[in-house]
């Protein structure tokens, strides 16, 4: 543990800790452009140089390691001198085009000039021009203002995992780019935006949209995958104009994936903005008094048992047992949140959780992929894979489908009978798991979702149980949901009551006459045409399939525009935050439900935001940690014993830019879609190979 | 002897007199005034008044919708929507300036990079609606095409004091 | 021709056309000369101010109090939500229909004077006491704190100077031994009373500022504190009529002025060609004179404070235009100079 001194204060940081990092501890900033704490040091930009006691000359410090009783001066008028002059090599070919960049306001450049740059230069010369490059419709490139930092190179190939970005040329015409001209096709892509220190990438879909300044900034929540990143959502007027990720170690670390970052488009598409209720066959606009009756007259006299609701992906816990509650005084026991029909046990909490947790996963040494797609399913999650892979004493085997993951891993087989012999014992890497410290699966929708899906769940508990996966503080028994609002739909119990129906039992009841209303909570995923001559009552955010075959259209919010609950697959309670409001008459999705109640005269009993996290708390404790991961207990079983069809594990998720009504309404995200081609479980993308 | 002196003066109005005739001197002096609309007084190369868009000899419009304007204004009178034209410049869809809020501080023309919004020489534009000085960009831009040669040679002339 | 006309109809028709032909005669050209003076009023402070007052309606501007006029006619007469209507329409005219009638007895000439009444003085100092009413009715009526205050200034405003008005006119009719106007003119044909009254010129003057509610005694419209005073609720031609009004009573002031001291219609010297010129034009003249003073004044001085306004009018032309009667009536006692002794 070597001691130094910077600045006069001393510290004591770990060997082979740099002296960039060390004065980061310290509370010293060091302008920077090149280091980035979760990258390669690469120590091209010079312009963290800090003098260092007994040294000859200023040395960068992002590179140089701290040595006992070094005595690092940051702010000395050599310190000064040396950065001036970096800074002013660093302007002699950036183009002075602030006022029209993108990055304008938040750019580490200019802030930097402004503390180390002259008001005038010395250069004469005509400044250099770098042709663009093409990378694709999310990251629009100016490459003329690249200051050669090589952060996106370093990103795209240790973070991404897609080393498809590099430095041609020598000196003078070093250029960053593609060795072949074609678009960068990583899930991770809009990060490299965060990290150009400079305008050179930028966010294309927002560009020239606006200016850093003017945007009102919220901390909220994602709820386009399962991972529930931390985000934060920039606004102008009513408008969302761009989602960055926050630090969030446990969850995101800072990265965001490019659908949860880009599909924000689809939030002013397509959106439902007023109650309609289906007349002549048509959907008609009406007033929600009117809605609210239409839906009354239908339910008025109805027996309980004819009345279903499914609840969607993106729907929050609020809204979900304000529903539930609802039902219940229906006397419905048919509701489900699962609508892809997974076949999640609801009454073992860890039998649907990402146990280990996302930060664990870096703990590992031995991971079993089952029927799961991390790459496109959790994109930020599969960075944490290969960043554990990359330290190397980290085993991965895949029992699905054959793709890049951008990691190397054994490929057991396609079939559910793979899974079956690893149980029994069979299969070699049985030993490898039973070997390892820390061993850990990750089973994902695609296993689960089927008949068997039981039976896979059953077995995945065996090999658990049989291979050691659940240690003393250590549980490697993962779930990898693609929802937003499943594991908060299972905590509170959003399942079939006693001898109620789960969602294929609804959409075969609807098709039967034997439901006659389904209330579908923002569920489009489910087969609408399927329902039958059932009375169907949507509310949601945008008009997908769900809302077409609606009969009462409620228009809800989306995960931008309320205060909502959601779990993410770990089992962490999150909360959005209301960033703009909802469009039109649309409203937040639980006061639609209670304001329902009221017609309904099965008042539910709260009326405030408050109020209905109260109750929230009261069906699972989960829901008062906000934040936080609560272990959950391991031992009852769960699964069925039943021999699993031999069918092919592939990932729930087929299209990774397009798995919900907001993304499916992205402009942006149909670019992507046509530019790196939509079906990822057969078809191969720009990066195979 | 000043008692006297001081209830003399008070007594026989002196100081009054003293200051009608004052105003009885001036009265016969020729007014300072011009006559307005027919006389004009001499305006300085930076006076500011009427607003204008400025465009580059080929007829390109020099504005960019940087924002800086909006952003310095303090009166808040400047909104802008910038947008991506199809040549993949950076120009303003939308350049409003609500006329009734400018304070006339010339911040805006200051802030900008490309001498694009202007305060220009003219004081004469009092509408009969409210409405009207609601100016948007083409009338910015016409105000601009209007008088480019002042402003030109206004910003010429301000030039070597900058 | 006459006499065919006389017998068309009864004498007292006759009688009647005869007055408001005369009334007419007397109130177009009053009209007309306060607008005017208005006009005069700005051009003069103008010129003082080294500006060019009005200019554009009309050559040299003339057509400017026209336009005014026309202006105020054609606006909207706002009424307040709260004010008493009757009241509040009722001060303005009032104000304008004394300020008219003080005019019947002023003499244009030798026996050209509308009602040749014996008490003239005492009715154009009646005629004016009567002036307040139309101001605190208007700033009562308004209901508005401003015009109420403006109201109660004015009120406060011209009774004080009144009392100074008066026994300055008890001076004056002293040496004349007669209240009736024609008398006081011709009273001064050997000596003008600004001679020997010269103290209670002034003093007659400025109180004439205050009762007239002219700078620096405008206290009741003070913009700064009262933003208009009694008159801010009003507009259009209530507004008007309270200027006619306003404007009306000091070219009466004016003329009393003349007549009390410098000999109404009276030449300046009983010589040629001074005597040439006709009566009417001689008072005409010392109107204009006088006015042009009051204008002189409000281009100099500023506004009085109104402690300072009181004391003036109490603590100083009171007891000294009190002094000057007894001065003057003991001097005429004491040579026999009094008039109309027996």
């Amino acid at each position: 543990m070597p001691k130094l001194t910077i600045d006069g204060r001393e510290i004591e940081v770990e060997a082979g800790t740099t002296i960039i990092q060390a004065a980061d501890q310290l509370g010293i900033e060091i302008p920077r452009f090149c280091y980035h704490e979760r990258l390669a040091i690469a120590g091209n930009c010079r312009m963290c140089l800090v003098e260092v006691e007994k040294m000859p000359k200023p040395v960068a410090s992002c590179a140089q390691p701290v040595g006992e009783g070094m005595v690092v001066k940051t702010n000395t008028a050599v310190v000064r001198k040396a950065r001036q002059g970096v800074m002013e090599f660093l302007l002699i070919n950036h183009p002075l085009d602030c006022p029209i960049c993108d990055q304008g306001g938040e750019c580490d450049l200019q802030d930097q000039a402004m503390a180390y740059g002259s008001d005038r230069g010395r250069c004469q010369e005509g400044k250099r021009a770098v042709p663009d490059k093409d990378y694709g419709p999310l990251v629009q490139t100016m490459m003329t203002r690249c200051i050669q930092c090589t952060r996106c190179i370093r990103f795209i190939s240790e973070v991404a995992g897609t080393p498809v970005l590099g430095g041609l040329g020598r000196g003078e015409h070093l250029e960053i780019g593609r060795y072949v001209n074609a678009a960068v096709s990583s899930e991770l892509s809009g990060n490299l935006i965060d990290l150009c220190p400079v305008g050179a990438l930028t966010n294309k879909p927002a560009s020239y949209t606006y200016r850093a300044w003017e945007l009102k900034k919220t901390e909220s929540i994602d709820a386009m995958d399962g991972l529930g990143a931390s985000i934060r959502v920039d606004t102008r007027g009513n408008e969302v104009i761009r989602v960055l990720p926050r630090v969030n170690e446990d969850v995101n670390e800072e990265w965001l994936s490019d659908r949860s970052r880009f599909a924000v488009d689809g939030l002013k598409r397509q959106r439902l903005d007023r109650p309609y209720v289906r007349k002549d066959g048509k959907l008609q606009p009406a007033s929600w008094a009117e809605a609210f009756a239409a839906i009354a007259a239908r339910i008025k006299g109805l027996d309980g048992s004819k009345i279903a609701a499914i609840a969607g992906d993106q729907a929050d816990a609020e809204a979900m047992v304000a529903l539930k509650d609802l039902m219940a005084l229906l006397g419905s026991p048919n509701l489900d949140c699962r609508q892809d029909g997974a076949k999640l046990d609801p009454a073992v909490r860890a039998s649907y959780l990402f146990n280990s947790t996302a930060a664990g996963i870096e703990e590992a040494d031995a991971l079993l992929l089952i029927g799961t797609n991390p790459r496109k399913e959790s994109p930020v999650l599969n960075a944490r894979i290969r960043k554990r892979w990359s330290k190397g004493g980290f085993k991965v085997a895949r029992i699905g489908h054959k793709s890049d993951l951008t990691y190397k891993y054994e490929h057991l087989g396609a079939s559910a009978t793979v899974l079956k012999d690893i149980a029994d014992g069979k299969h070699p890497f049985f030993e490898v798991l039973k070997a390892a410290a820390k061993p850990a699966l990750i089973i994902g929708q695609g296993a689960l979702a089927a008949d068997d899906g039981a039976a896979i769940l059953g077995l995945a508990r065996k090999l658990a149980d049989a291979a050691g996966l659940v240690k003393d503080g250590w549980n490697g028994f993962n779930v990898l949901h693609t929802a937003a609002a499943r594991v908060g739909g299972l905590d509170l119990g959003f399942v079939p009551g006693t001898g109620g129906r789960d969602t294929a039992a609804i959409v075969d009841g609807a098709a039967k006459g034997d439901i006659s209303v389904v209330f579908l909570l923002g569920a489009d995923e489910i087969d609408v045409k399927g329902l039958g001559s059932a009375f169907v009552v949507y509310q949601g955010s945008h008009g997908d399939a769900g809302a077409h075959r609606a009969d009462v259209v409620l228009p809800g919010a989306a995960y931008t525009e309320k205060n909502a609950t959601y779990v993410n697959t770990e089992g962490r309670a999150q909360q959005t935050k209301l960033a703009v409001f909802p469009p039109g008459e649309a409203k937040e999705d639980w006061r639609i439900i209670r304001a329902l109640s009221e017609t309904l005269g099965k008042l539910l009993p709260y009326d405030s935001l408050k109020a209905v996290r109260e109750r929230l708390t009261k069906v699972s404790p989960v829901f008062a940690a906000i934040g936080e991961v609560t272990a959950a207990p391991w031992g009852a079983a769960f699964g069925t014993d039943g021999t699993p069809s031999d069918r092919s594990l592939v990932s729930g998720i087929d299209n990774f830019y397009m798995t919900d009504p907001i993304s499916r309404a992205s402009k942006t995200m149909a670019e992507c879609t046509a530019a790196f081609g939509g079906g990822c479980n057969h078809k191969k993308t720009g990066t195979h190979g | 002897m000043s008692f006297i002196d001081r209830t003399a003066r008070a007594f026989f109005l002196y100081e009054l007199f003293q200051g009608l005739a004052v105003t009885l001197r001036y009265f016969f002096k020729p007014p300072v005034t011009i006559n307005y609309p027919y006389e004009k007084g001499v305006l300085s190369p930076r006076f500011r008044g009427e607003h204008a868009l400025r465009r580059y000899a080929n007829g390109e419009e020099r504005c960019i919708a940087c924002k800086l304007c909006e952003a310095v204004c303090p009166a808040q009178a400047i909104t802008i929507e910038p947008e991506p034209r199809a040549d993949g410049s950076r120009r303003a869809r939308r350049y409003d300036l609500d006329m009734t809020k400018c304070i006339f501080c010339g911040f805006c023309q200051e802030a900008c990079p490309v001498d694009a919004i202007v305060e220009g020489p003219n004081f004469e534009y009092a509408t009969e609606t409210r409405a009207e000085l609601m100016y948007n960009k083409s009338k910015l831009l016409a105000n601009g095409d209007r008088w480019e040669v002042e402003l030109a040679y206004r910003i010429a002339a301000d030039a070597p004091y900058r | 021709m006459v006499d065919l006309l006389a017998g068309l109809l009864p004498p007292f028709v006759w009688r009647l056309i005869v007055i408001v032909v005369q009334i007419v005669a007397i109130v177009l050209p009053l009209l007309i000369a306060v607008a005017y003076l208005t006009y005069a009023e700005r051009k003069v402070i103008g010129a003082m101010q080294l500006r060019k007052g009005p200019n554009t309606v009309g050559p040299l501007g003339l057509l400017q109090p026209m336009a005014d006029g026309l202006k105020l006619f054609v606006k909207e007469t706002v009424l307040p939500t709260n004010s008493n209507p009757v009241i509040f329409i009722g001060a303005p005219m009032l104000t304008f229909f004394l300020a008219l009638v003080a005019w019947a007895v002023i003499p244009f000439d030798q026996g050209m004077v509308l009602a040749d009444i014996n008490v003239g003085i005492l009715y154009i100092f009646a005629i004016s006491s009567m002036g307040v009413y139309g101001i605190v009715m208007a700033g009562w009526a308004s209901n508005s704190k401003y015009a109420f205050l403006g109201g109660l200034r004015s009120a406060a405003q011209m009774v004080s100077y009144e009392v100074s008005i008066g026994f300055v006119l008890i001076s004056v009719l002293l040496t004349v031994g007669s209240l009736n106007l024609s008398d006081v003119v011709l009273a001064q044909k050997k000596m003008w009373f600004i001679i020997p009254h010269l103290p209670m010129f002034f003093i007659f003057l400025i109180s004439g500022l205050a009762e007239t509610n002219r700078s620096p005694f405008d206290l009741p419209e003070a913009e700064a504190e009262l933003v208009a005073g009694y008159n801010v609720e009003y507009s259009a031609m209530a507004f008007a009529l309270f200027f006619l009004g306003e404007y009306a009573n000091m070219l009466l002031m004016g003329a009393m002025t003349s007549i009390l001291f410098l000999g109404g219609w009276l030449p300046l010297f009983d010589i040629a060609p001074f005597n040439m010129i006709p009566g009417p034009l001689w008072l005409f003249l010392k109107i204009c004179f006088v006015m042009f003073i009051f204008l002189w004044v409000r281009a100099t001085f500023p506004r009085y404070r109104y402690d300072q306004l009181m004391r003036l009018g109490w603590k100083v032309f009171l007891p000294f235009s009190l002094i000057w009667l007894v001065l003057t009536a003991s001097v005429l006692t004491a040579f026999g100079w009094l008039p109309n002794q027996g």
